[in-house]
């Protein structure tokens, strides 16, 4: 009967209903073709995230020194692009079975990394750390700072995927898998 | 030939990967096979948009030092992957879409060394642009068979024979 960090009966259990009427539930649950295209959608995406900024946090972390700061930037819409791709993909699986992911904790896990990365951003792009590291030169090594935000992005991204493999393995007991 | 399926998913680590009731076991084994697959298809699909003209002043030299990460990613899924296949042979072994898939993951391999040997042993056409023909095509083809694979990989789970295991 596990309900994770969410108790039954709450906001979030009417949030979860509201969904359940929603066309977009429909959408997900109607046709046997959504889910495992939303699905293939979504890792396709995965890999484009880690490839982009994946690739920014491992040279933040000293791999491949050579590659100049300023335009490996130009990854960095491309790996919002794969968030924004996984952010609708999850939205269709979450309105496809709301419950089977509210009551979850893997999935509650998944959302707190989540904000734990955009956390990381904010005091990247906001604390000043974004602009000394994109200054650093092909064969520089990265301010302490940048370096500290790339091994964060790098650990969270990961317990992204920890937990979204950990979905089908935490899913409550009463939930009917929707596919 | 169903006999030798059913002993490869009765053997020890085969039923531990399926049957132990811990997460170390097949979710631990599942999240391994797509960190792999993130680093695998993801630093090579950067490569193929770099190629195909993306922060086109990036240089791609440097890149040369991310392909043991790529592999490390290739042997992480291969090792994740047999453990899988072990765990659950009678259903995966006979799905005609894992062949598809192992024929994608092959020619990937394929085109990776092509990448490694012909592009970056030539700095001067790896980092021309416009991007030579070659560069083009092997940027393309890699595109194309990453996604290949990774379809397949994800639609195994919903064509062919099923088994309960996600």
């Amino acid at each position: 009967m596990g309900t994770g960090l969410v108790p039954l009966g709450g906001p979030m259990q009417a949030f979860g209903a509201w969904l359940n009427g929603t066309w977009l539930h429909d959408f997900a649950t109607h046709y046997p073709w959504v889910w495992p295209t939303m699905e293939t959608i979504h890792f396709l995406a995965l890999g484009l995230l880690v490839g982009t900024i994946g690739v920014l946090d491992l040279r933040l972390l000293g791999a491949a020194k050579r590659l100049p700061l300023a335009p490996l930037q130009q990854l960095v819409p491309w790996g919002v692009a794969a968030f924004v791709v996984n952010l609708v993909t999850g939205v269709v699986f979450l309105a496809g079975a709301p419950y089977q992911y509210i009551y979850n904790f893997a999935f509650q896990m998944k959302v707190l990394f989540m904000l734990a990365a955009g956390v990381n951003i904010l005091v990247f792009y906001g604390g000043g750390v974004a602009r000394r590291t994109f200054a650093v030169a092909a064969g520089d090594a990265v301010p302490m700072a940048g370096r500290i935000a790339g091994a964060v992005s790098l650990f969270v991204w990961i317990g992204v995927m920890y937990w979204g493999r950990m979905l089908t393995f935490f899913r409550p007991p009463w939930v009917v898998p929707p596919h | 030939m169903m006999d030798f399926l059913v002993r490869l998913e009765q053997t020890g680590f085969g039923t531990w990967v399926r049957e132990a009731p811990t997460l170390w076991a097949y979710p631990t084994v599942l999240f391994l096979h797509t960190v792999g697959l993130g680093f695998l298809v993801g630093i090579n699909v950067a490569i193929d948009l770099r190629l195909l003209g993306v922060a086109r002043k990036l240089p791609l030299a440097p890149f040369e030092r991310l392909f043991p990460i790529m592999w490390a990613g290739f042997w992480i899924n291969a090792l994740s992957g047999a453990a899988l296949i072990l765990a659950d042979a009678t259903t995966k072994l006979t799905n005609p879409v894992f062949y598809v898939k192992m024929l994608f993951v092959m020619l990937g391999v394929v085109n990776m060394g092509w990448l490694k040997r012909r592009l970056f042993r030539d700095p001067a056409s790896l980092e021309s642009w416009p991007a030579t023909p070659q560069a083009r095509f092997v940027a393309v083809t890699s595109l194309v068979i990453w996604i290949g694979a990774t379809t397949a990989g994800r639609l195994m789970g919903y064509l062919g024979p099923k088994s309960g295991l996600d």
